[in-house]
């Protein structure tokens, strides 16, 4: 008996763990996510973005054996007790120019919680629910619907998505 | 133009990039591994000493071109650096194999696999066969295989 995978749901996340003294500088993306949602333009780029977005470019490529190409960059901002609409980032009308993948990354973040929905075959409207904490990330098919909540009555939380096709 | 990995955790070569002559030049003009690295830290936002120059004309101890080989292998992704033979290493075929600092590869603890005899080359040759040895990590032994068997 054997086996075929025609297509997996894989969900990646873990720590951003950079070398020492070269750490994601957390307060400029905060300032930027501020910036461009208060002047709603297009996310700035820094040395520090690049930083992210080189190492998850860099380690899934290692790990994974998989090449990303950035489509689109932003920041959200969570208020106290915030529960996201769902959000989807491929156009089903456009999935030619849509993303595979979606990364968040928690910049600022406490009680952050991303619930990510997925079909399993006929059982559909699953949910994997996962905590984004600070400096962590979670990537996942971009076809898959999210929520992201702030489960704080205190503080805002500060997300930063970065998009990606495969090659 | 000079090649060199960058690495990660544990001496794993994540990236491999190239960088122009002139940006590895000292104060007297002359080609530094330091000054490519400072450039680097600079460009790439990575520490310097995790970028390890490599030689795209070296393979298995050897360099293609007759000069002197630097470091055993070119790095590619996922080769791991090795600070005190000063080689990058490819990923370990099997767990039981061993380094050979000579040749910058891997060898299996019994050595190469055997010849092949005159009776296998020539069926080999007469396409009625196809004799080779595979390794047999269970057994560690090199199995006589035909694949066209």
């Amino acid at each position: 008996m054997q086996k075929k995978v025609l297509t997996e749901q894989s969900l990646f996340y873990g720590d951003i763990d950079m070398p020492k003294g070269f750490e994601i500088d957390q307060e400029k993306l905060t300032n930027d996510i501020l910036q461009s949602s208060f002047t709603n333009k297009q996310f700035p780029f820094s040395r520090t973005w690049d930083m992210l977005n080189t190492y998850m470019r860099d380690f899934i490529g290692l790990d994974y054996g998989i090449s990303l190409v950035n489509k689109d960059s932003w920041g959200d901002i969570y208020k106290p007790g915030q529960i996201s609409k769902p959000l989807l980032n491929v156009d089903p009308v456009n999935l030619r120019n849509s993303p595979d993948f979606t990364m968040l990354y928690g910049v600022k973040v406490d009680k952050c919680w991303v619930r990510i929905h997925f079909d399993d075959n006929r059982r559909k409207g699953r949910s994997w629910d996962i905590e984004l904490k600070k400096n962590m990330f979670v990537m996942f098919p971009s076809t898959n619907m999210y929520i992201v909540s702030n489960d704080q009555k205190d503080s805002l939380n500060f997300v930063q998505t970065i998009t990606y096709e495969y090659i | 133009m000079a090649h060199f990995a960058k690495l990660g955790a544990n001496g794993k070569v994540i990236q491999v990039l190239t960088l122009d002559n002139d940006n590895m030049l000292n104060a007297d003009g002359v080609e530094d591994e330091a000054v490519g690295q400072q450039y680097l830290e600079q460009h790439n936002n990575w520490p310097a000493q995790m970028w390890i120059q490599t030689s795209y004309n070296t393979s298995g101890g050897q360099h293609r071109n007759g000069g002197t080989p630097f470091r055993g292998n070119y790095a590619g992704i996922g080769y791991t650096w090795d600070e005190d033979d000063q080689i990058f290493w490819p990923k370990k075929p099997y767990a039981s194999w061993v380094k050979h600092i000579e040749s910058a590869s891997w060898k299996s603890p019994i050595g190469d696999a055997p010849a092949l005899t005159e009776e296998q080359t020539s069926q080999n040759e007469a396409d009625t066969h196809s004799w080779h040895y595979v390794w047999n990590e269970a057994n560690t032994t090199w199995d006589l295989t035909d694949s066209r068997a």
